[in-house]
């Protein structure tokens, strides 16, 4: 694992936001056992866009589950923001690759769940969700239900309804991956400007490299049977990023090796 | 929509013309004994009198009634059950096989047993009707709050949800589509029992119109009585699917032909455990 050397602007803050130590688990299906997780073991700092890129089987979404608090970890420990993970949070908002969104709820509805959640005021939930659908770019969509709006609607408010809460790391499950390229593209943008303004850490689990590559100030890149991290590099490309630029070619190669693929020349 | 006359409507108009102007002919013709066979334009005219005299009113208003008690006792118990039941495995350990048991029973076979306990008043056509209207409400509340998508619970749960907040705002919102599946299927079973019981014996009611007209051979009667429980279904079921589009917006908007899958599946399960 590569030692990052870079010194982030918070490392005022001390303790990564994220420390997982010698993490593994196991997934008993009844007919065996399936190693989704080695021993990982990884710090995240506060402000990073984290992406975790590999083929399915690798245990990126374990891993993301176990940090979402759904799945407890067979072995090993992780915590995040200095505490032990019991059970999802809302200090850990997450983006789901089928949106998830309340279907019995209007987009504002569902921007303010976590807000409601937490007993806040109702002027006071209308006020930040109405500024998240603007941070978004649907100001105008509050009052429409989830039936009424496209799948890239649909997951801008459901970016918008998991960052309601001020959570301190972002979890986001493939979260593109069923929008269509046009859409995926605008997306990743809106993605990058949001990080850009509000700077939360997120952390994005995607097999699409070139997704990755977009987004990531820091990607880790993982491998199968049994899931481990075989890559850790720093993203530094400048943005906005070029699909086309040499050093993006570059790295689309090395971390395509990485992940076992043969390259298209 | 309402003025643009499609050729189905016109073959539509044309068909229903057709049969009652058929019926009127052969009720005239003497072809048929047109006291069994009374025209369409004798049943409109009983019909009128029997609304001038006050007695079809009061007939329809003793059912309504009926209906709309048992109706409603019926489904707070089938959603009270149901819940609780999805909520507390102990509770649907302890009381599931009688309730199954009780289940596979038609309701119109109690008829004669409630009467017998409650006599022919009103309590015993309120129980037959809560009875008959409990089990499809129980049952689909139940398959609602068990299978509610694990999915939406976890991003509820991510958001902070939990206890009686993610009752309320997640598991009986996410429970709401087979709730009110079970609830439609309620409100044809309620006129089902409720013509049963009045047949079986009533001082009141649309069921003991068609009853008592049977015994004084008024067949125009008979038919006044069948027409006004085609209306009656008719009408419940308007008002309870605009009041749905009303209430619930989202119902039936998104994946209609999924859900509905998706309940007869859950149904078909339930059977099988």
């Amino acid at each position: 694992m590569n030692a990052r050397v870079e010194i982030s602007s918070q490392t005022a803050v001390g303790e990564p936001l994220i420390a997982c130590v010698e993490l593994g688990h196991v997934y008993d299906s009844g007919r065996g056992r399936t190693t989704a997780l080695g021993s990982i073991s990884l710090t995240v700092d506060r402000g990073e866009f984290v992406c975790v890129l590999g083929p399915s089987g690798c245990g990126k979404t374990t891993l993301l589950n176990i940090l979402a608090g759904f799945v407890v970890p067979a072995q090993g420990f992780v915590r995040v923001g200095g505490h032990a993970i019991n059970g999802p949070s809302s200090e850990r908002g997450v983006v789901f690759q089928d949106y998830s969104l309340f279907p019995w709820l209007t987009a504002q509805a569902n921007v303010e769940f976590g807000l409601r959640m937490a007993g806040r005021a109702a002027r006071e939930r209308a006020k930040i969700a109405h500024d998240l659908l603007g941070l978004v770019g649907l100001p105008d969509a509050g009052a429409k239900y989830p039936f009424e709006l496209s799948g890239g609607m649909k997951q801008r408010i459901a970016i918008a309804r998991a960052l309601a809460p001020r959570p301190s790391l972002l979890l986001m499950d493939e979260p593109f991956a069923a929008l269509d390229a046009m859409t995926r593209s605008s997306l990743q943008a809106k993605l990058v400007e949001i990080h850009r303004q509000e700077r939360p850490t997120i952390l994005f689990v995607t097999h699409n490299i070139a997704e990755a590559l977009v987004l990531a100030s820091r990607l880790i890149v993982m491998s199968p049977n049994p899931g481990r991290i075989v890559e850790d590099i720093r993203i530094d490309l400048p943005r906005p990023r070029r699909r086309t630029a040499p050093r993006f070619n570059e790295l689309y190669e090395h971390v395509a090796r990485a992940i076992g693929l043969e390259t298209a020349e | 929509m309402a003025f643009g006359v499609s050729r189905h409507s016109v073959a539509g108009i044309i068909g229903t013309l057709a049969f009652f102007g058929a019926w009127e002919a052969l009720s005239r013709s003497g072809l048929v004994n047109n006291v069994m066979l009374p025209a369409p334009t004798t049943i409109v005219q009983s019909a009128w009198e029997l609304l001038m005299t006050g007695e079809l009113p009061r007939h329809l208003g003793a059912s309504l009634l009926r209906a709309a008690i048992g109706f409603l006792g019926g489904s707070v118990l089938g959603v009270a059950l149901g819940v609780a039941m999805a909520q507390s495995p102990l509770l649907h350990g302890t009381i599931n096989p009688l309730v199954q048991m009780f289940r596979a029973v038609p309701s119109l076979a109690f008829v004669p047993l409630a009467i017998f306990w409650f006599g022919i008043g009103e309590t015993s056509k309120i129980f037959l009707i809560a009875w008959g209207v409990f089990f499809p409400v129980w049952v689909n509340t139940y398959i609602g709050v068990r299978d509610v998508s694990p999915l939406l619970g976890r991003a509820a749960a991510s958001l902070g949800a939990r206890g009686w907040r993610n009752f309320v705002y997640v598991v009986i919102p996410g429970a709401l589509p087979f709730i009110i599946a079970g609830l439609r299927v309620s409100l044809s079973v309620a006129l089902v029992v409720l013509v049963a019981a009045e047949l079986a014996g009533a001082a009141f009611g649309v069921g003991y119109l068609i009853q008592m007209s049977q015994q004084v051979f008024r067949v125009d009667q008979m038919f006044v009585g069948l027409i006004v429980l085609g209306g009656m279904g008719f009408a419940a079921d308007l008002l309870f699917e605009r009041a749905i589009r009303r209430l619930l917006p989202w119902y039936g908007a998104e994946q209609v032909g999924q859900r509905g899958s998706q309940i007869e599946q859950a149904s078909g399960r339930l059977v099988t455990k």
